[in-house]
């Protein structure tokens, strides 16, 4: 049963991928309908598979010597991200009958997005190393290919080759810490490598995990890979929503979370994960602080609260880690797709020629709030306990100093959001623009992800069951959800992260009524360079096409030549064999 | 020395010196596609060799016939690409129509 659910899960978005493109350009109307019975289906499916959730694997299909078994194992943690992918997935998709009504490629668009759910699904559930490796890639293809899916904008597909250059950095560190996994242990499978790891040698599980970590961190646009991510904006907006809010760029703290039990006791480990959250969190927050631009306040803050996420992993807390990044799926999504209605009402998504657009959009006005509060962290919304279970962990199990950025950080994002909201809804209009109110689509996908954030922290036991009981090497802790409400609201950190929240919206309100709004200050060299990155990319890619441009030399186009190179090539392998004979 | 397999062998590495050295001085589109021929001839020779020595002649031969079709269709091709080639450009000499310089 579990194994008909699995194979469905990743097979249905995959035959509506198909189905989408085969339906044809000329007919909208059977495309998006086709794209949501495929994506609704997937997302129901991918909930009854919730209750069938094991430690064993359901699918094993051999492939021969070298690649050994592909497996599925709907374990917790896979389970659990496939639910938030395709559920977020389906309103995406239900969202975008709306935004892309009267786009002449539906169908490539459908394609992609439908492609990407499944690929992100079989990420998670998949058994095998090189296989997570295959899905991996997969996912950053069709980011890519959505990134720069209006292709005759220069800069979507600037942005869509840089997302895809900085995630094959990451995907190539996978590939590296597997096939080192590989040679050392003969196995490809996640469970082995999960079981041996105290028993290999400390260099090559070293290699592994930083590796792994270079992987997670190009994923999840972290430091120091957090250019591609603000970049990767020019993406249509439930694309933003879905693959770089809710599920893709979630793929790095997945990878993280897995092997952690396994990467624990490498010296170092911890910490650098740790700091890389904590840098992520802190320069992002700040970046987040002077955007103009709508969708680029929203990347910044969510490679902010990524970080949040890697800094959890990092102190140990791979629960909280999981939790906030169920609520970050929720209620970032809610805040994209509104921003997504906004900017398809008005026509731009520069912040600066908005304001007091929540008159004329008053629905979309209240769930961008809701967002926003769950965002900067406000009691009961669903970010609120995630964001004070990853403080209360931070404070218990890691320097005192980092929790004290982490606050930081927090009451940034308090501020942050603030002017977000205050420069788009409020205030006096700017502008001419002609605003329109949401479409029925937008209004049912923004209604079930505002009432979301209201009730995901409620799984909290679920979740918390779910996990400790299917993934037996990370000694999940049984926790209800009652005791998680006791020991965040008797926490001393709750209240300080309360008192730093309330004193950021309070410093954003005194600045807003100052009409401040836009002046970046010391900020602004630091972040239109990416606090220093966007010259090392340029330089690391300027060298490489330099290079490139030398290698021309040896294409002479002569027959003769290339027949010399042929033999010459020949030579080196016969002698090779004879060498090792 | 002379024992019947050696002579196949030599005979192997014979044609593909003779295709190899053939590919890396000619100039002519012609002699291009008839040392290409020669190669084939030389791999045809292999299969049927690897096919006795691994006792799996069938397969050998059966496999040197398949290439042997395939390689009577890059002849016909190539030279009928030769006679358009000679037509269009007024001369068979490869460098002269080369255009995959980088």
């Amino acid at each position: 049963m579990a194994g008909i659910l699995v194979t469905l899960v990743i097979g249905l978005p995959w035959l509506g991928a198909i189905a989408v493109w085969q339906a044809g350009n000329g007919r909208a109307k059977l495309q998006h309908t086709l794209a949501i019975v495929f994506s609704v289906l997937t997302a129901i499916i991918s909930l009854v598979l919730l209750m069938f959730a094991s430690s064993e694997a359901v699918i094993q299909i051999p492939l021969g010597v070298s690649f050994g078994e592909l497996t599925f194992v709907p374990d917790g943690l896979a389970v659990s991200l496939t639910a938030i992918a395709a559920v977020v997935g389906s309103l995406a998709v239900i969202f975008s009958v709306d935004y892309m009504h009267g786009d002449t490629q539906l169908g490539r668009y459908y394609f992609l997005v439908l492609f990407f759910i499944g690929a992100m699904i079989g990420l998670v559930l998949s058994g095998n190393l090189l296989f997570t490796f295959f899905f991996w890639e997969i996912t950053a293809l069709c980011s890519y290919g959505l990134i720069s899916f209006y292709n005759d904008d220069p800069k979507a597909v600037a942005g869509g080759i840089k997302a895809l250059i900085i995630t094959q950095v990451g995907g190539v560190g996978l590939l590296v810490g597997t096939l080192i996994a590989y040679v050392n242990l003969g196995s490809f499978q996640i469970s082995v490598l999960l079981e041996k790891a105290t028993t290999l040698p400390s260099v090559p599980l070293s290699f592994i995990a930083f590796s792994f970590l270079i992987a997670a961190a190009a994923k999840s646009a972290q430091f120091p890979f957090h250019t591609w991510l603000p970049d990767a904006m020019e993406a249509p907006t439930p694309i933003s929503a879905l693959i770089h809010a809710a599920t893709m760029v979630n793929a790095g703290i997945y990878l993280l979370a897995r092997f952690y039990p396994a990467f624990e006791s490498v010296p170092a480990w911890t910490m650098s994960v740790l700091l890389v959250g904590l840098v992520s969190a802190l320069i992002a927050a700040l970046s987040a602080l002077i955007a103009t631009d709508l969708k680029r306040a929203l990347a910044y803050s969510t490679v902010s609260q990524l970080g949040y996420m890697v800094y959890a992993i990092g102190a140990g807390g791979v629960f909280a880690s999981q939790f906030h990044l169920l609520s970050h799926a929720v209620f970032k999504a809610l805040l994209f797709l509104a921003a997504g209605s906004v900017i398809h009402s008005v026509g731009t998504r520069d912040m600066r020629r908005m304001g007091g657009l929540g008159q004329r959009m008053p629905f979309v006005r209240n769930v961008f709030i809701i967002g926003a509060l769950a965002l900067a962290g406000v009691p009961i919304l669903n970010g609120f306990w995630s964001k004070e279970f990853i403080l209360e962990i931070g404070l218990e199990h890691s320097p005192v100093w980092t929790y004290g950025i982490m606050l930081f950080g927090a009451g940034l994002t308090a501020f942050y959001t603030f002017r977000m909201v205050w420069l788009v809804f409020f205030g006096t209009e700017r502008d001419q623009l002609h605003a329109h109110r949401a479409g029925l689509a937008m209004r049912v996908s923004l209604g079930i992800l505002a009432a979301g954030t209201f009730v995901t922290w409620l799984f909290f036991g679920g979740l918390n069951g779910l996990l400790s009981t299917t993934m037996p090497f990370h000694g999940f802790e049984h926790e209800s959800l009652l005791e998680m409400v006791i020991s965040i609201l008797s926490a001393p950190a709750t209240w300080f992260a309360l008192l730093i929240v309330g004193l950021g919206f309070g410093i954003s309100w005194v600045r807003m009524k100052g009409f401040k709004y836009f002046g970046g200050g010391l900020l602004q060299p630091l972040v239109d360079t990416s606090f220093g990155f966007e010259p090392v990319n340029t330089f690391v890619v300027q060298g490489v096409s330099k290079f490139a441009e030398r290698l021309r030399a040896t294409q002479t186009g002569e027959l003769n030549w290339n027949i010399l190179g042929i033999i010459g090539g020949l030579l080196v392998v016969l002698v090779v064999l004879w060498m090792g004979a | 020395m002379f024992t019947p397999l050696n002579v196949i062998l030599f005979g192997v590495v014979g044609l593909l010196g003779v295709g190899f050295y053939g590919l890396l001085i000619t100039r002519n589109l012609i002699k291009v596609v008839m040392v290409l021929q020669i190669l084939i001839k030389a791999v045809i020779l292999a299969l049927v060799l690897a096919g006795k020595l691994s006792g799996n002649m069938g397969l050998g031969i059966s496999t040197a016939a398949t290439v042997l079709v395939a390689d009577t269709i890059v002849a016909v091709v190539g030279l009928a690409l030769a006679v358009q080639v000679r037509r269009r450009f007024g001369t068979l000499d490869v460098p002269k129509i080369s255009t995959l310089r980088g």
